[in-house]
């Protein structure tokens, strides 16, 4: 067995800073495998016109593996290793190594708009699953062939370099949906979701998540949700079109609050009878994050309204207390009135919900008026 | 108009979330000077005032609540006819009621109108 160095891309971004690779990123590494051996036989056959066949053992017995990570920071070393027991061509590596640089030149010319080549329009298909995985944030730094410079395969990368070949009608990319399941087909194995925005896509129904789904399909008309992740299929205009694979299925809380800020998230200006605002979606992004970092999960959650003022209302019903929590999506600012129904007592607070404090007092009061049960 | 005149409130679908609707229902909001529009339940049964709100008026509504002219009343809210826009609206006037005040008697109103439940819905 020879081993040989070959490709030490560097991952950056959060979930890598702890210097261990998520497991699911080496579904990526797999493709990239599967790329650049490909194209190491494209080139070859580009290269020998008059060559029907590639020579023997040219793919056959290697294979690139994850030989470590380096010391100290998140960089796979991946290596080619021969396996064979047949002699290695030398020009088999020459190709891989060829194939290698080109894709990390295609990745370098799309992420500095400069176009690409060396690559064909089929070839570029396989980034549908090299970086699929890749969330906000993050990316794959591989060294540049001339060694004077690193090209970033990102999200944004990524996408681009799908987007420019014409051959390619739909992209995939790993996508958390929360919606309903208004059709289950069991004959077929297949199940709608129904989306915040009305439409219905069709994913696969895998066994393991057939009793969450008919739960999900039985709750239909108390709009029941799931909240699934997996691996989306859009057209390029980035839209939805269905689930290539389900790879987690969960029921969600019928207040769960993401899942109602997305509903949210759809009103236009108008939406009340010609009257309403629509809350900025940067607001409700805003509010997403911070409920959740800064509200207990066992607290009961608000029901969510919006108001006619482009806010949001959240409001809970505690024992004989009405609570209401009128928040501007705009300052961060907040109104808190709580009112005992049997005694009249009523607490109102102006708030700042950009800071902890503002949120610290939120659960204090929640608590409180449950009478220190939660 | 009398005490037991029921004054019935139409809904807005997104006012509703698994079923419990929001206080706002029962708040005017700053463009309504202060006057909670409302049908009279005298003059219009619930069904045709949601009838009325969406197919004359054209607005939304998943269905009707209620509370009685007594009950504004003892709330210190003025109900009374008004029947400029159509013969069958009634306002319930928060008059000097803000803030607060405003938001006690949005949220009593709807406690009281859950408690009577919906009188129509879709």
């Amino acid at each position: 067995m020879k081993t040989i160095p070959f490709l030490r891309p560097r991952l950056t971004g959060a979930r890598f800073e702890g210097k261990a690779i998520p497991l699911e990123f080496l579904k990526d590494l797999s493709a990239l495998e599967e790329m650049i051996v490909e194209m190491a036989k494209f080139f070859f056959i580009k290269d020998h016109p008059d060559r029907k066949r590639l020579p023997r053992g040219f793919t056959e017995g290697i294979e690139l593996r994850l030989s470590g990570l380096d010391e100290g920071s998140t960089i796979p070393i991946i290596s080619l290793v021969v396996t064979s027991a047949t002699l290695f061509p030398p020009e088999g590596q020459a190709y891989l190594e060829r194939a290698r640089d080109e894709v990390i030149r295609a990745i370098s010319t799309t992420e500095r708009h400069q176009g690409i080549t060396g690559l064909p329009g089929k070839a570029l298909g396989y980034f549908n699953r090299i970086g699929r995985s890749l969330r906000d944030g993050e990316a794959m730094e591989f060294p540049t062939p001339d060694g004077q410079g690193v090209a970033r395969l990102t999200k944004e990368t990524r996408r681009r370099l799908l987007l420019t070949s014409t051959d390619i009608r739909e992209l995939t990319e790993e996508v958390t949906i929360r919606g309903t399941v208004p059709e289950v087909d069991q004959a077929d194995m297949t199940f709608e979701i129904g989306l915040p925005d009305g439409r219905k896509v069709k994913a696969p129904l895998e066994p393991q998540y057939l009793d969450t789904i008919l739960d999900a399909f039985n709750g239909y008309r108390t709009a029941a949700r799931i909240l699934l992740r997996g691996v989306g299929r859009f057209n390029r205009a980035e839209r939805l079109l269905g689930l290539d694979s389900v790879e987690h299925v969960s029921l969600l809380d019928p207040l769960d609050v993401p899942a109602r800020l997305e509903e949210i998230a759809l009103l236009k200006d108008g939406w009340l009878d010609g009257k309403g605002q629509s809350p900025p979606r940067e607001g409700l992004h805003w509010l997403g994050q911070a409920f959740t970092s800064y509200y207990p999960d066992d607290l009961p959650l608000p029901y969510i309204y919006p108001t006619p003022e482009g806010g949001l209302q959240l409001e809970w019903t505690l024992g004989v207390h009405e609570v209401s929590l009128e928040i501007n999506l705009f300052s961060h600012s907040a109104y808190w009135h709580g009112l005992s129904l049997d005694t009249g007592e009523e607490i109102s607070q102006s708030l700042h919900l950009e800071e902890p404090s503002g949120w610290s007092w939120i659960v204090t009061e929640v608590q409180r008026l449950l009478g220190g049960v939660a | 108009m009398n005490d037991d005149t029921l004054l019935l409130r139409q809904v807005h679908p997104t006012w509703i979330q698994s079923g419990r609707v929001t206080s706002q229902v029962f708040k005017p909001t700053p463009k309504d000077q202060q006057c909670l529009s409302v049908y009279n339940g005298d003059q219009i049964t619930p069904a045709d005032s949601w009838r009325h709100f969406t197919e004359n008026l054209g607005c939304q509504s998943v269905g009707v609540l209620s509370v009685s002219v007594a009950e504004c009343r003892q709330l210190n809210l003025n109900a009374r006819p008004d029947p400029g826009p159509f013969p069958e609206h009634a306002v319930i006037d928060f008059g000097q009621h803000r803030g607060a005040q405003l938001e006690a008697k949005a949220k009593q109103l709807r406690a009281l109108a859950v408690q009577r439940g919906w009188q129509y819905q879709v």
